[in-house]
């Protein structure tokens, strides 16, 4: 498969991330508008509830992903980087682990790292390699690979 | 930096096999400490039969899996490159990024739990404790740097020091405990699963580190001779080590009552070996058994500093991360930056509280073993005649239904070690891809064509080119 088939594949899973959490995060919504203690690492703010880092996040995952069509290596940061951000924050509820809020980041992270998967296959066909010649031992004799 | 061979500036040295089996030893067992929670979390009985039973579903293939894999791609660096020839740059950077960030996290553990064990006796403050933290960082990275002759020497003499007090604890534990040792089955009040589930995550932390050796390849003499004979005589000396010892300190146990294992546990007021050692054999039995713990925890310090370097280095070197980490000493032939590098994270982790950081600590770990068991299947089908001077007697179908036990096993454990466990590990998995693509476009990364490596010719010799480049006299 070639470099822009695996960009266009980055694109797509990081745009899916970003839906799972702005879905997750308006779902969330209709059932608790703030959705958790507002705060992330000693700050707090009513723009870092869990409603909002879930869509704020989501956004720019979904950012993330349609740069990818183009650069899908910052892409696939992009994205990976968000979701990482957002399952840290999970961590940071407190003095428990806030499980319900785990829950929403599932899809958003299984599709962040597919993101991320596909966009090290475009990295690995798009980057070119450094490719001195070497004596190379695996011609060694015996060798079938 | 000028370009450089992948193994260029390493030197091989001359190991013998019972230093090799030392290194297995220590990698995987390293005495039996920890092992106090499994047998108050899942009983003395189950205990005891996941002693026995689990090394053939988890340890035992690893072993086997990893003495095929380092006898056919005997390198350094090796599960990083057995993975990059089966699976490609992308999955061996992977597995070699989340392998080394667990061991930055898991060696800085094995300092503190040796400093813990140190506190609790003699109870010095929190400058003494970081004194003594950098020092032990210190003396084994100098040690690391110098070599593996000197760090084969240094090992041994800690093994001896951690198993000379076992076995005496255990026969103080045939000769004064009581009972059988089995009983009773699970705790009172626990299903067959739940206390299955308690104990596993341990018991598999217990047996893990199968793979570790394999790192050190570039730099022994007949790696994938040595290093599988090593793998297949440790494989029975440490379940035996863990069986006698656990069921000797079950048998004393239970001079305290027969429900007194469930007070087994390491820390705080638990009865540890160290304290069921005072039981039977008073305050001097206690002090060796102190300094069994200590010396243990050390040794897998040691241990694990110096395999957990290579695979960076390799990564290095094939233009993965920044090439300073491919930098080896012209004299004695080891990467001595790489080295550095993690120490020196080492000495600065001990010092802060790095509890959540030890949550991605198991996650990261069962993803590479997961990699390293899908190339042995890879390798068997693309590769089926390359020369393994080891090969696991058993065809390839029936090798993937016994390596489907373990990978099953690592999926499994994934979820029953907690949630923040969970939530660690998965922003850690993160890291791997983010860390690729950052480094990648930097580095560029090298073509499969341009690697050359040490492979071994149809006589289980290593090829006159590896052993040419990398072959520098110990």
């Amino acid at each position: 498969m070639k470099g822009q088939n695996y960009a266009n594949l980055t694109a797509i899973a990081g745009i899916v991330a970003g839906a799972f959490a702005i879905g997750g995060g308006l779902y969330a919504r209709s059932i608790e508008p703030i959705f958790g203690i507002p705060q992330f690492f000693g700050l707090y703010s009513q723009y870092l509830s869990g409603v909002h880092v879930l869509v704020g996040l989501g956004i720019i995952m979904v950012i993330g992903g349609l740069l990818s069509f183009k650069w899908p290596s910052v892409g696939g940061i992009i994205v990976c980087t968000a979701a990482m951000i957002g399952l840290i924050y999970t961590y940071n509820r407190g003095q428990y682990r806030w499980t319900p809020y785990l829950y929403y980041w599932w899809g958003p992270w299984l599709f962040a790292w597919i993101t991320g998967i596909f966009a090290g296959y475009a990295a690995y066909k798009n980057v070119p390699q450094s490719g001195e010649k070497l004596a190379d031992a695996r011609h060694a004799e015996g060798h079938s690979g | 930096m000028t370009e450089m061979l992948r193994n260029e500036g390493l030197k091989r040295v001359r190991m013998r096999l019972i230093t090799a089996v030392i290194f297995v030893f220590t990698l995987t067992c390293s005495g039996s400490f920890g092992m106090e929670d499994v047998v108050s979390s899942s009983g003395p009985g189950m205990t005891l039969l996941m002693i026995l039973i689990l090394p053939l579903v988890w340890s035992v293939p690893m072993a086997f899996v990893a003495s095929e894999l380092g006898s056919m791609v005997p390198e350094a660096g090796g599960l990083y490159r057995w993975i990059r020839r089966g699976m490609g740059e992308y999955w061996s950077f992977q597995a070699g990024w989340w392998w080394t960030l667990s061991l930055y996290v898991d060696s800085a553990v094995y300092v503190a739990l040796a400093l813990d064990y140190m506190q609790n006796q003699w109870g010095f403050g929190g400058a003494e404790r970081a004194a003594i933290g950098i020092g032990i960082v210190a003396v084994f990275t100098f040690i690391n740097i110098r070599g593996l002759e000197l760090t084969g020497w240094s090992l041994t003499i800690i093994q001896v020091g951690v198993m000379v007090p076992l076995l005496i604890f255990t026969v103080y534990g045939i000769l004064k405990g009581t009972g059988s040792g089995f009983g009773p089955m699970l705790p009172e009040g626990e299903s067959f699963l739940t206390s299955l589930n308690l104990g596993l995550a341990i018991m598999m932390w217990m047996y893990s580190g199968w793979e570790s050796m394999s790192t050190l390849a570039g730099e022994i003499e007949n790696p994938q001779k040595v290093i599988p004979k090593a793998l297949m005589i440790g494989t029975p000396l440490v379940i035996a080590t863990y069986f006698v010892t656990v069921w000797a300190s079950i048998r004393i146990a239970n001079l305290g009552g027969p429900d007194n294992y469930l007070n087994m546990w390491t820390g705080g007021g638990g009865e540890d070996f160290v304290e069921l050692a005072k039981v039977v054999g008073g305050a001097f039995m206690g002090y060796l058994m102190l300094m069994s713990a200590i010396l243990s925890n050390i040794g897998l310090y040691a241990g694990y500093l110096a395999t957990g370097v290579r695979p960076q280095f390799q990564m290095s070197r094939d233009r993965l991360l920044p090439r300073f980490l491919g930098k080896t000493h012209k004299s004695w032939g080891t990467p001595w930056a790489a080295i550095l590098l993690m120490a020196f994270v080492n000495a600065v982790l001990i010092n802060f509280e790095f509890d959540a950081l030890i949550t991605i600590d198991v996650f990261l770990l069962m993803f590479p073993y997961v990699l390293i068991f899908l190339t042995v299947m890879i390798m068997r089908v693309r590769e089926p005649n390359t020369p393994r001077s080891f090969r696991v007697p058993m065809p390839t179908w029936a090798l993937g239904v016994w390596v489907a036990f373990p990978i099953a096993i690592a999926i499994i454990a994934l979820f029953v070690n907690g949630m923040d466990w969970m939530i660690g590990g998965l922003a850690g998995i993160l890291t791997g891809p983010i860390a690729y693509l950052i480094f990648k476009n930097i580095y560029k990364g090298t073509t499969d064509e341009a690697l050359e490596g040490s492979t071994i010719t149809p006589t289980g010799e290593l090829t006159e080119f590896g052993a040419a480049v990398e072959g520098g006299q110990a």
